[in-house]
């Protein structure tokens, strides 16, 4: 119990750093009041404008010391809100942005590492079995020559295959279309993301697997006549997964950058586009606020990794 | 009990303790420490790519910028052919040329990112690993919150508050890179620590910076030399991927602004060269630096990290 | 032993099967019969002859021991015999069990017999148990893989077979994980799932090496009271003397590869033909020796497996060695007694051997 109080602790305050940085770079190295009003900021010989900077300030508290308009922030955050987006018309709340958006992004997270799972597990077991065999000697080449290959590459390569050359996927995606149109738009993506992954993820695993069958348990199985089929699923797998997860939930936060990489060259609208367009607009609560909310992930999954240590290993339960 | 201890040690005795289990392989073999021939052709192309990154003013390649229309009327982009090696681009600029000129931004900041990151990272995770405690905490608390940055956000949001310069964008992916290798460096130093020839230099009287600079360093450095290319791969991947996302160098090509240049649709259905000539050099660059770095890692034995 | 319901075995299983039926209860019947078996390893240093010619029988019923040093070939005999080999193993000769051939067979047709007929429990309980599966299921795995029993019956059938090991609490331990029980009920646990199915054969693989010495005995007694009440044979494989002594019926004692000395435990220990199953027992401290005595341990080192050295393997460690012993191997021989035989050319007790002892007592080295 003391563990894991200390751990949300730990988290917290890691959280509070991340905000600190990003809200601390965005206002030294931004100018949010340039943000706000646009090239009204600049103009202030015209007392209309004045006016205006003038009541921009109050309402922001711009007048106030760096750390008054960090806790200030911080305050509305925690109470879910997010802030207006500075730089669309009519000044929506980011939150409206964010549930927008979020779903797409978080689909093809999920979409990915499904798919990454799904295939490397698999796979991972079959070169396990047959481990330094001419067959998993190329598999093993294979795996680390897609590893090299950066996402943006893989997704160019993919959508001139499978986009242009065979029609296979539409290449952009539209909000308006039914759910299996939309679901459709992302498996290319999404696919992009999986690839390197699945490898990164099947490489671990073999190498796990294949020390974890060199143990002496193995041999004990093996000797109550268990099917080969049988050692490597009920006996092998199991034991070896330990690292696996911790990869997988690292992963994850991996490849929200990658996503972002792909929603980009995808024109999906998700999270990743939203938070490019934001800083290129130096709308800085949407940036804040995804910043936030992808750091939250992040520490979350460390969290939940390990949880799912102490589940899958019995030994280090508490 | 009989006295059998004398004989324990047997080298057949290690033999055996294997035996009998589901094999993988003669695993008493002599670990070959060899760093084989692909190694060496991996070495080979990377002095290839960074001899004509560096001399590339002093090639005989076409101008990268200039737009070289043929005369036989045909418009731009080239196919690749004896006039153009690599094709040309639309613009009907030399897409070799533009590779190489666009290996010397690229590897820059490949280079540049690392050597930061080792620096400063390495500095870093050297000092905490050997003086713990405080120092530790501190240190260790600063690459988790580095760490706790999903990269790419990290290096979105500096090079749109900064400017876009190749410094400013080789620093950036540098601070990205201190904390990975900082991981690394500390955790090296820390199996270092505890060795006998530290003991034995604190108990000769050393002081603190002779045994960092004398005994330590020299043993982390060449383990993570194997990171090192690991890392210069990864940075150049991260700076295509800047790229596409439009933050990369203001001024000059990259590799990634290559890709980039290539990959919208109408581009990629007619003339995928342009994108594809720059991906490939790219991958077989990276591959090289993988490869190199993992052969150097398995011939040094170092803990496996993630980077 | 109950009559099985799994299906589909092998037809050497089922020959297997129907011979021992016909055998249930006679004990003169051979169970296992070794004849010249070899087990030699392609390895990059050479072929390595860890089993080098041997020949022995086991009946019904019977327990025994092999006896030997580590890198002896022991170990490998007791699973080149049970066929659980890795792939670059080469084996000629012949093993048979219940008269079936199953040197050579393919795993496919051995796990029939594996875990159901012939079983194994090795040194090191703790790693020799899957550490993320309970107790419980590590024992019905067998049960319900060769009899065909259903969860229920399984369970109540593993924890009979717990009582039967002596371990308290057997409804708890099933959910239980390895490491939460101490290394001499961990090695029971072993020993249980080796004779959930009710095999015929036990190899006990330096079943005692792992543990205190406190708990060595008991874990021996639970071996020879199940094999007496099973009717079951054991081959008990150890480098301890001391360990056969009590516990096994006949003994074999192996060097570098080879069987060297075979005989009914008590005519061993009163009748050791073999120099080096001498030195053996000389360099067991015994309790009726001053305290501080030096211990007589057999100097040097095993002989390679990969160039065993020419004559009598022991010859180069051999106190009472001649010129003879290192030009000549010396061929197993049987004294008087057939059951007794030994491979030496100036055995204990021979003129030659009382000649080099009296020397040697007198330097002072014996």
């Amino acid at each position: 119990m003391r563990y894991w109080l200390t751990r949300l602790g730990a988290a917290i305050l890691l959280l509070l750093a991340v905000s600190m940085l990003t809200f601390g770079a965005m206002n030294i190295l931004g100018d949010p009041l340039f943000n706000i009003l646009g090239p009204v900021a600049r103009d202030t010989s015209n007392p209309r404008s004045v006016e205006l900077i003038e009541q921009a300030k109050a309402q922001y508290h711009l007048d106030d010391p760096l750390p008054i308009r960090y806790v200030l922030w911080l305050s509305d955050f925690v109470r879910g809100d997010f802030g207006v987006q500075f730089s669309e018309d009519g000044q929506p709340p980011v939150a409206d942005l964010i549930t927008e958006r979020a779903p797409r992004t978080l689909a093809l997270l999920i979409m990915a590492q499904v798919m990454a799972i799904a295939v490397a597990i698999p796979w991972a077991l079959w070169s396990a079995s047959r481990a330094n065999s001419t067959a998993d000697k190329v598999s093993t080449v294979g795996a680390f020559l897609v590893i090299a290959i950066p996402e943006f590459a893989l997704a160019v390569i993919f959508s001139y295959i499978f986009g242009i050359r065979l029609g296979w996927f539409p290449l952009t995606y539209t909000a308006d279309t039914s759910l299996g149109e939309r679901f459709h738009a992302l498996l290319l993506p999404a696919i992009t993301l999986a690839i390197p992954i699945c490898a990164v993820y099947q490489r671990l695993l073999r190498t796990d697997l294949i020390t974890t069958l060199q143990e002496d348990f193995i041999l004990t199985a093996r000797a109550k006549g268990v099917s080969r089929r049988s050692i490597l699923f009920r006996h092998a797998l199991r034991p070896s997964m330990f690292s696996f997860v911790t990869i997988v939930a690292i992963t994850s936060g991996a490849l929200i950058g990658g996503a972002l990489v792909v929603e980009n060259i995808f024109i999906i609208p998700g999270l990743g586009r939203a938070i490019v367009e934001a800083i290129l607009r130096e709308d800085f609560p949407v940036v804040l606020t995804i910043v936030m909310i992808v750091a939250l992930a992040f520490v979350l999954l460390n969290l939940i990794v390990d949880m799912i240590y102490s589940i899958i290993d019995p030994r280090v339960r508490r | 009990m009989t006295n059998m201890s004398a004989h324990m040690e047997h080298d057949q005795e290690a033999l055996f303790a294997d035996i009998g289990h589901i094999p993988v392989h003669d695993a008493n073999a002599p670990v070959r420490r060899t760093l084989g021939i692909a190694f060496w052709i991996c070495v080979a192309w990377l002095v290839v790519i960074i001899l004509a990154a560096i001399l590339a003013p002093w090639l005989p390649i076409k101008d990268p910028d200039e737009n070289i229309i043929l005369r036989n009327g045909e418009r731009p982009p080239y196919p690749p052919s004896s006039d153009f090696w690599f094709g040309s681009d639309q613009d009907a600029r030399d897409m070799f040329s533009r590779v190489i000129w666009g290996a010397r931004t690229s590897l820059t900041i490949g280079f540049v990112a690392i050597a930061f990151g080792f620096l400063f990272g390495g500095t870093m995770g050297l000092l905490s690993g050997y003086f713990r405690g405080r120092t530790d905490g501190i240190v260790s608390f600063v690459f988790l919150v580095l760490l706790s940055f999903p990269a790419l956000i990290l290096a979105i949001l500096i090079t749109s508050l900064l400017d876009r310069s190749l410094t400013t964008i080789s620093l950036v992916l540098g601070v990205l890179a201190v904390a990975p290798v900082g991981r690394v460096a500390r955790a090296t130093t820390v199996s270092f620590a505890d060795r006998e020839f530290v003991m034995a230099s604190k108990a000769l009287g050393a002081k603190h910076p002779r045994i960092l600079v004398r005994e330590l360093l020299p043993n982390v450095v060449i383990p993570m030399s194997a990171l090192a290319l690991l890392g210069i791969g990864v940075a150049i991947v991260a700076e295509g991927g800047l790229a596409f996302l439009g933050l990369s160098v203001q001024e000059g090509s990259t590799w990634g602004k290559l890709i980039l240049f290539g990959s919208g649709s109408r581009v990629l259905r007619e003339a995928p060269w342009i994108s594809f000539i720059p991906i490939a050099v790219l991958f077989l660059t990276v591959l090289a630096l993988n490869f190199a770095g993992d052969r150097l890692r398995s011939h040094f034995d170092v803990k496996e990290s993630a980077l | 032993m109950s009559d099985t319901g799994a299906a589909a075995r092998s037809p050497a299983a089922q020959r297997v099967e129907d011979h021992l039926g016909r055998s249930r209860t006679s004990t003169d019947v051979a169970l296992i019969e070794v004849t010249d078996l070899k087990t030699h390893f392609a390895t990059e240093r050479g072929l390595v002859r860890a089993v080098d010619g041997v020949t022995l029988t086991l009946q019904r019923g019977k327990s025994l021991g092999v006896v030997g040093e580590s890198g002896s070939g022991k170990t490998i005999l007791s699973r080149s015999i049970m066929g659980l080999l890795p792939k670059n193993a080469v084996t000629s000769g012949s093993v048979r069990f219940a008269g079936q051939e199953i040197l050579g067979l393919p795993d496919k047709q051995m796990r029939h017999l594996w875990g159901s007929e012939m079983s194994m429990v090795f040194q090191n309980p703790l790693n020799s148990l899957n550490p993320v599966m309970k107790i419980g299921r590590q024992i019905t795995e067998p049960l319900k893989l060769h009899l065909d029993m259903d969860r229920a019956n399984a369970e109540a059938t593993a924890v009979q077979l717990l009582r039967d090991v002596h371990i308290p609490e057997p409804e708890r331990r099933l959910k239980q994980y390895p490491h939460e029980l101490s290394g001499g009920m961990r090695q029971r646990v072993m020993i249980a799932i080796a004779l959930a199915c009710g095999p015929t054969v036990l190899f006990a693989d330096e079943p005692t090496t792992a543990l205190d010495v406190t708990v060595q005995a008991q874990i021996l007694d639970v071996i020879n009271e199940q094999r007496r009440d099973r009717n079951m044979s054991v081959v008990l494989v150890t480098h301890d003397l001391g360990v056969v002594a009590g516990h096994t019926d006949h003994v074999a004692v192996m060097y570098g590869g080879k069987l060297v000395e075979s005989a009914p435990t008590t005519t061993l220990f009163a009748d050791m033909k073999m120099p080096y199953t001498k030195a053996l027992m000389r360099s067991i401290p015994k309790l009726s020796e001053p305290s501080h005595t030096r211990l007589a341990a057999i100097p040097g080192r095993p002989p390679d497996l990969v160039s065993p050295p020419v004559g009598c393997r022991f010859a180069p460690r051999c106190a009472h060695a001649r010129p003879r012993c290192t030009q000549e191997e010396p061929p197993l021989v049987a004294t008087d007694d057939p059951s007794h035989l030994y491979a030496c050319w100036y055995p204990v007790g021979s003129p030659e051997w009382n000649e080099r002892d009296a020397e040697l007592s007198e330097a002072g080295a014996v």
